[in-house]
């Protein structure tokens, strides 16, 4: 098994200014083998785990503010550029690095949130407004991110032993399952964030009704900018993980966003439970129809499935009618 | 709402504009401005008036480039068969988005997104029909009753025409019973059920209509850069047509002309500042958001405003210190 642990990581395929996973699946026609299934299933839902921690952070903002926040890819990318940036000065654990991910993102949409939404709301513009103000933001983001990165993919270092662990006799890229651990980890922390914490309850709180969490004394405003902040971590976190599978690039950011919506959207939007679930489902989708039906058609099968299950269950497919997990 | 003297002067003043900027980039920046503004009023046709939030024009825009220019480049088709034909095609092609209508506003967003997604990599993938990645070279310059549009400038007017056209139409529409109709539904849609408008229905035709749009634009598109390339009908170019509208003006449909033509022009503009172009582009996004409610078309009322006040305000602190003095 240890000869063939370099089959066992996915392939890098630079398709327009974006990069695929793609597994060693392709090669051998339609038909899978059970470690083939074991590593779609493994690799599915380590992409899944990083469109669910962006797809978070979109939900939660949604939850809040009612904004569609179209930069909420590019702070992925920020935490990204930030951990590897941090990983070029010092040599650091995975870790930490990840830490590092989490902060930089966190602060870049505590800056966004403070200089710019919260004006916007301040001058009561319209919600269309401020969501059209979220893509000149995705806009500022991602050509800062040019000017101070470059325009190349950036490698990142290898961050895990490089064998492959056998798991029941077959071989799985030690990273994958990391990324699957570290996110699940994550999002449960999230969790825990919002039950038990009294930040977190009155973040719930302020988003479910405004007013009466204002009257409670809650601070609204304050409320808000954590959101974006929890937000930013979380998405921050995404971006470390990705660059840790594929690279960090200052346009790896928006389509990867809009993807995550989509997940949120699947899961049903607003929910944080669908949210979840809904990235992990969007990226098994994802890398098995990129296996059995096709990789060029790959994107195109999520969308399909997404608007099949608009028209059907309207709410999401993980809601029951009309109630919010 | 204008006056048609406004409106023939504001014609004159387009139509003026290719013989005062002679050089023939800036005449091709103008018509690629002029397509935008299509583009434009058809979206301020469903997000503006109906309250629809489509991001997949992008999509229409595409299936008419490609069908215009397949038509005229394979089967040889006339120019104007070709453009209806865009139109015809695009607007058929959203049928198959008609049962998506009834979605509430973030879903629809997000499903028309879908849509674009899936049509653009059917014009990246299908190479026998799109040319795929390599693109469709060599469209042919449109040609109507034997006269063939070879300038730039030429081609300026056909699509100032096009837009003239498409601008009074849609201003019909508008104020017509199914504009006022669109007005109750985007206001209250309870209220406008309970009035025996059928919601779906009147949705599904702008829908028919805005895609009817995006299809000639599309086509002007094809014969104007003679080139196509899948490209250039990714999501991106769905959320710039609604940068447009926004910025412009919601529910305006010159507001909708204004600020296509700013979208368009805008990185043009910014281009001796390089690299900072595109930040800058975001950064006036994000201030003209703050500014103006109604974007462009809503500042000059607010400008208006202010200035009566402070003349206003002029005069009243006159009058007090005249009192005083009394």
């Amino acid at each position: 098994m240890g000869a063939s642990s370099d089959a066992a990581y996915p392939r890098f395929v630079a398709r327009s200014d974006f990069v695929w996973l793609s597994t060693e699946i392709d090669a051998l026609g339609n038909v899978m083998s059970s470690e083939q299934f074991i590593q779609g299933i493994i690799g599915g839902l380590a992409i899944g785990c990083i469109y669910s921690l962006i797809a978070l952070g979109i939900t939660i903002i949604i939850r809040a503010t009612e904004i569609l926040h179209f930069a909420q890819g590019e702070l992925m990318m920020i935490g990204a550029m930030a951990g590897l940036s941090a990983m070029w000065m010092v040599d650091l654990p995975f870790v930490l690095v990840l830490l590092v991910g989490m902060i930089g993102g966190g602060i870049a949409a505590v800056a966004i949130e403070l200089s710019i939404y919260r004006t916007l709301r301040t001058l009561r513009v319209p919600l269309i407004n401020i969501v059209i103000a979220t893509l000149g933001v995705s806009l500022i983001l991602q050509n800062g991110a040019r000017l101070i990165w470059g325009s190349e993919p950036l490698r990142y270092p290898q961050l895990f032993r490089a064998r492959g662990i056998d798991l029941a006799g077959f071989a799985i890229s030690p990273q994958l399952i990391w990324i699957v651990v570290l996110g699940f980890v994550m999002m449960a922390i999230l969790q825990l964030f919002f039950r038990y914490t009294r930040l977190g309850i009155a973040m719930q709180a302020a988003a479910q009704d405004p007013e009466a969490a204002q009257l409670m004394g809650i601070s609204v405003k304050k409320t808000t900018t954590y959101t974006f902040v929890v937000a930013g971590v979380m998405a921050g976190a995404a971006g470390v993980l990705l660059g840790s599978l594929f690279f960090a690039s200052f346009n790896m950011g928006f389509l990867t966003g809009i993807k995550a919506f989509v997940a949120a959207t699947l899961g049903g939007l607003g929910s944080l439970t669908g949210a979840m679930l809904g990235g992990i489902v969007f990226g098994l989708i994802e890398t098995f129809s990129g296996v059995l039906i096709s990789t060029a058609y790959k994107d195109a099968v999520g969308m399909v499935v997404l608007i099949a299950i608009l028209l059907l269950a309207p709410s999401g497919i993980f809601i029951r009618a009309g109630r919010r997990v | 709402m204008q006056s048609a003297a406004v409106r023939v002067l504001v014609l004159g003043l387009f139509a003026v504009v290719p013989f005062i900027q002679t050089n023939t980039y800036w005449q091709h920046v103008f018509g690629v401005a002029l397509i935008g503004a299509i583009l434009a009023l058809g979206l301020q046709l469903l997000i503006g008036m109906a309250g629809l939030l489509s991001l997949g024009q992008g999509a229409f825009y595409g299936i008419g480039a490609y069908v215009s220019a397949e038509l005229t480049l394979r089967f040889g088709v006339p120019f104007v068969l070709a453009f209806l034909a865009a139109g015809f095609a695009a607007a058929v092609s959203s049928l198959l988005l008609v049962p998506i209508v009834r979605l509430p506003g973030s879903s629809l967003a997000v499903a028309t997104l879908g849509f674009n997604i899936i049509i653009y990599l059917i014009m990246l993938n299908e190479d026998w029909a799109t040319g795929g990645s390599y693109g469709l070279l060599n469209v042919p310059l449109p040609r109507i009753f034997g006269f063939e549009f070879t300038t730039e400038r030429d081609l300026y007017f056909l699509i100032l025409a096009v837009a003239a056209l498409v601008y009074l139409a849609l201003d019909r529409l508008t104020h017509s019973r199914f504009g006022r109709a669109l007005k109750a539904i985007s206001q209250d849609e309870d209220a406008a059920r309970a009035c025996g408008i059928s919601i779906i229905h009147y949705k599904s035709k702008c829908f028919l209509v805005a895609a009817f749009t995006a299809g000639l634009a599309g086509s002007l598109y094809a014969h104007h850069a003679r080139y196509l390339n899948p490209n250039d009908f990714t999501f991106n170019k769905s959320i710039e047509i609604l940068i447009m509208v926004v910025v412009g003006g919601l529910g305006s449909l010159p507001g909708a002309v204004i600020g296509a033509i700013v979208i368009v022009l805008m990185p043009e503009v910014l281009r001796s500042s390089g690299e900072l172009r595109l930040i800058l582009f975001g950064a006036l996004v994000v201030v003209l958001m703050g500014v103006s409610r109604g974007g462009i078309a809503g500042l000059a009322p607010i400008l208006v405003d202010r200035i009566s006040r402070y003349r206003t305000s002029a005069a009243g602190t006159c009058l007090e210190s005249g009192e005083r003095k009394r």
